[in-house]
């Protein structure tokens, strides 16, 4: 009797509580948020409009993040330390490049040593063109910036990748959608028309109401034999090899939702610790594998029901984190196993604790176009992509 | 029965029986002063969500009240015939298919500088947020405007896609709508004349404040996730943001300094915004036209026991032409005397809060509404009932008050 009256004194207390939890969040045990931008403060933070996480990384302890700006602000790049859970540096990407808006590349990194490389897009209408630029993080996640020079005299760079054992960059860049290579010790540069639109394909794109920001591809990736992968018109994928400078394009094209073809392009690619290599259409959201020995995909399907896979970085035990969704929606984390399939995490909603808020805040993730895994492999990094964006950081689940 | 005597004390101090202190009621305030006025011809009719407000053009009172589904009734009072009016359904008067569903008003309904008032629409509902591609999913909310005179509803069209539009605010100089989005506390600033949306960015974290409010030049403000004041200064058309944050009280939980004000009323006289926070701290605000002004500190919304400060819930706030504040304790089962919402007195001269009635709260469950008041000194509130406690049993109606005389 006593049970009974105690289930039911229990069951009154928390029934409404669970009666109203409609849905609930991501939010496992070790997550956090890293405050990184606020206005009028004397903590080291990102100022408002100028913090749109668009690139990130991890150099040991410390976030690498390169961030998009509003037209007329510049871009920022930022370290935060993991250990620390706050911001360690700010560099205005202005002191070392002027009249750029954004950095969008990724980051990718140098053969040793803690040094990195971003590319990025000019202010519009500025008659600037995109540089490279290197970065390198000390222990102490200061970084020093050094502006390697415009690829493309006027153009901005809209994708880029870097093989270290080559030293040798690649890129695409915007408006043109041209296609560069530039080798970092011998200093020679070339540029490629195969991966324009044609004419007919500026039509289409025009039939489409398209700019180039919205149908050129947003990320290269290299495979294990120094092959370069990207998007090019329409809704194909092309491959370049630079051992014989020649460009193939793949018999597969990019998954597709019937009669959206012309919006298909790359939004993301992985590359995980066992050389599988991930790739997202941003026309609808499409998850894919790349088989670079036969030179094909398999369409894994859809994440969410929601357009755009920004963003997507390995987990342990060959899982995949991504983050499906963009504006005018919300972006949702999932995760992708070549066993267990998908599953669909949600808003993401972790734990803020930072000076002046020392009781907590929940902060909860609706637009992130950024992630990077830890270099242990421990941690799952998500930037922002808002006018005051935050890191959104959860343990990477150690599943068998 | 150890164990069931825990529980039961555990349920006590969840429910707040023991969170108040006896304060006698003010005998001189008697049922005679308040008036609860039914909504007509709308027997579905739920609830009613801050969708109050009145326009000085005519005198009159506005509100909004939906079945929080997909109906919203407006309605108009008249103090002068004591008349109270649906004029209709927004789906009707402001043309909306059915694609463009609406769960239900949620903002304030504010005057704009032709005699016209401002409103936005909700969704209201939990599938607003998660069926955004569904047949039966959220369009947006929209701006809405009402002439008076010709009794027209303009659409003004949707703020963002997929968002709510919780509150407005209007710059009676200028025109300028302000709004705040949900569920990602986007900054709106709308410009009629032109067909200008202006989308400022996200200000807030997890859970979205409701309140926006506009000082004497037309500026805007809202607040960010740590409780500071953001202006919008019209005249840069920038947002300007407070250093420090509005006060709460020690161990006020970060969910309730998140959400940051609740309602606000305003002393033309002494040029005065008086806020109430969402962790129930009253505050005296003192605007100036640009940067931050200042604010002073006047203490709880009601006494409590040490801890239980930030407690009290209170989303309505008005103030007499006595320069008294007056707001209804109660709701989302925060109440100060168990089962009761209780109407308060508040002098910011001496800062004390007195109880002057007391309701059951199968009569009085919840009450909304920011700075309503006629040119005879009735204040009004947006309140409803909850008789049985489920999702259905809400009565919304409105609340007409007078400290200093008999209600009709």
């Amino acid at each position: 009797m006593y049970n009974r009256i105690i289930y039911s004194l229990i069951a009154l207390f928390f029934v409404p509580a669970i009666a109203s939890a409609q849905y609930t969040f991501f939010n496992p045990k070790g997550s956090f948020a890293v405050e990184a931008s606020l206005e009028n403060t004397d903590e080291l933070r990102m100022p408002i409009y100028q913090n749109a996480m668009s690139s990130l990384t991890v150099s040991g302890d410390f976030i690498l993040g390169g961030t998009t700006a509003e037209k007329g602000l510049s871009p920022l790049f930022f370290t935060s330390s993991l250990a620390q859970r706050k911001l360690a540096a700010i560099k205005p990407l202005e002191d070392f490049a002027k009249g750029q808006l954004s950095i969008g590349t990724g980051f990718s990194k140098a053969k040793s040593g803690n040094v990195f490389y971003a590319g990025t897009m000019p202010q519009p209408e500025s008659g600037f063109g995109g540089h490279i630029i290197e970065l390198l993080v000390n222990p102490q996640g200061q970084i020093a910036v050094k502006d390697l020079g415009e690829p493309v005299s006027g153009e901005g760079i809209f994708a880029m990748t870097f093989n270290p054992d080559k030293n040798e960059f690649y890129g695409i860049v915007h408006p043109s959608g041209k296609f560069f290579s530039f080798n970092l010790k011998t200093g020679k540069k070339q540029i490629y028309d195969q991966t324009i639109p044609s004419e007919n394909d500026l039509d289409t794109y025009h039939s489409f109401a398209l700019e180039p920001k919205d149908y050129l591809g947003r990320a290269l990736v290299i495979d294990q034999q120094g092959r370069i992968y990207g998007s090019r018109a329409i809704n194909k994928l092309f491959c370049f090899d630079p051992a014989t400078q020649s460009f193939s394009v793949l018999k597969d094209e990019l998954p597709f939702v019937w009669g959206r073809e012309a919006m298909g392009r790359i939004d993301s690619w992985a590359k995980m610790p066992d050389g599988t290599i991930y790739g997202s259409n941003a026309a609808d959201g499409q998850l894919f594998r790349l088989d670079p020995l036969k030179q094909t995909i398999v369409n894994l399907g859809k994440p969410i029901m929601m357009p755009r896979i920004m963003a997507m970085t390995p987990g342990k035990n060959g899982m995949l984190y991504g983050v499906a969704g963009a504006s005018p929606g919300y972006a949702h984390l999932f995760s992708y196993h070549p066993q267990k399939g998908f599953r669909d995490l949600g808003n993401p909603e972790f734990r803020m604790i930072t000076p002046g808020l020392e009781q907590g805040i929940n902060w909860r993730g609706f637009q992130i176009a950024s992630m990077a895994t830890s270099q242990n492999g421990n941690y799952i990094i998500m930037g922002e992509n808002e006018s005051l964006s935050q890191l959104m950081v959860f343990p990477a689940e150690d599943l068998p | 029965m150890r164990i069931v005597c825990f529980i039961m004390l555990l349920i006590a101090q969840a429910t707040g029986l023991f969170a108040y202190q006896d304060t006698s009621l003010n005998k001189s305030i008697s049922e005679q002063n308040i008036r609860f006025i039914n909504y007509p011809d709308f027997p579905e009719a739920h609830s009613t969500w801050g969708s109050i407000g009145y326009n000085p053009a005519n005198n009159n009172v506005y509100v909004g009240v939906t079945n929080h589904a997909d109906k919203v009734g407006f309605y108009e009072y008249d103090p002068a015939r004591n008349q109270i009016q649906l004029h209709g359904f927004l789906s009707d008067l402001g043309h909306l298919r059915p694609f463009q569903w609406q769960g239900k008003m949620h903002s304030k309904i504010v005057a704009g500088p032709q005699g016209e008032i401002y409103f936005s629409t909700d969704g209201g509902e939990s599938r607003e947020e998660y069926l955004m591609d569904h047949p039966h999913g959220y369009a947006g909310g929209f701006f809405m405007k009402w002439n008076p005179a010709t009794k027209q509803l303009t659409n003004l069209g949707m703020g963002m896609q997929y968002e709510s539009i919780k509150d407005v605010e209007v710059d009676m100089q200028s025109g300028l709508v302000y709004g705040i989005s949900y569920p990602q506390a986007h900054f709106l600033v709308y410009d009629p004349q032109k067909n200008l949306l202006q989308d400022a960015g996200r200000l807030g974290s997890a859970h979205v404040p409701r309140v926006l409010f506009t000082d004497w030049w037309g500026n805007c403000y809202y607040v960010d996730w740590r409780q500071r004041l953001v202006k919008y200064e019209k005249s840069t058309g920038k947002l300007v943001f407070a250093k420090q944050s509005l006060p709460a009280f020690p161990g006020t939980p970060g969910g309730k300094i998140v959400t940051g004000i609740t309602a606000f009323a305003k002393d033309h006289d002494k040029k005065a915004i008086y806020l109430v926070t969402y962790g129930a701290k009253l505050v005296a605000f003192y605007p100036q036209e640009t940067g931050i002004g200042k604010w002073e500190d006047l203490g709880g919304v009601y006494e409590m026991a040490k801890g239980e400060e930030w407690k009290p819930y209170v989303p309505n706030l008005n103030i007499g032409l006595n320069g008294k504040l007056y707001y209804v304790i109660g709701g989302h089962g925060n109440y100060v005397r168990k089962d009761k919402t209780v109407l308060i007195e508040f002098d910011p001269e001496q800062r004390k809060a007195n109880i002057l009635l007391e309701f059951p709260i199968g009569r009085l469950t919840e009450v909304t509404g920011s700075d309503i008041r006629d040119k005879d000194g009735n204040m009004y509130f947006a309140g409803r009932k909850r008789p049985d406690r489920s999702e259905n049993g809400s009565v919304p109606f409105l609340i007409k008050f007078n400290p200093e005389k008999e209600v009709k």
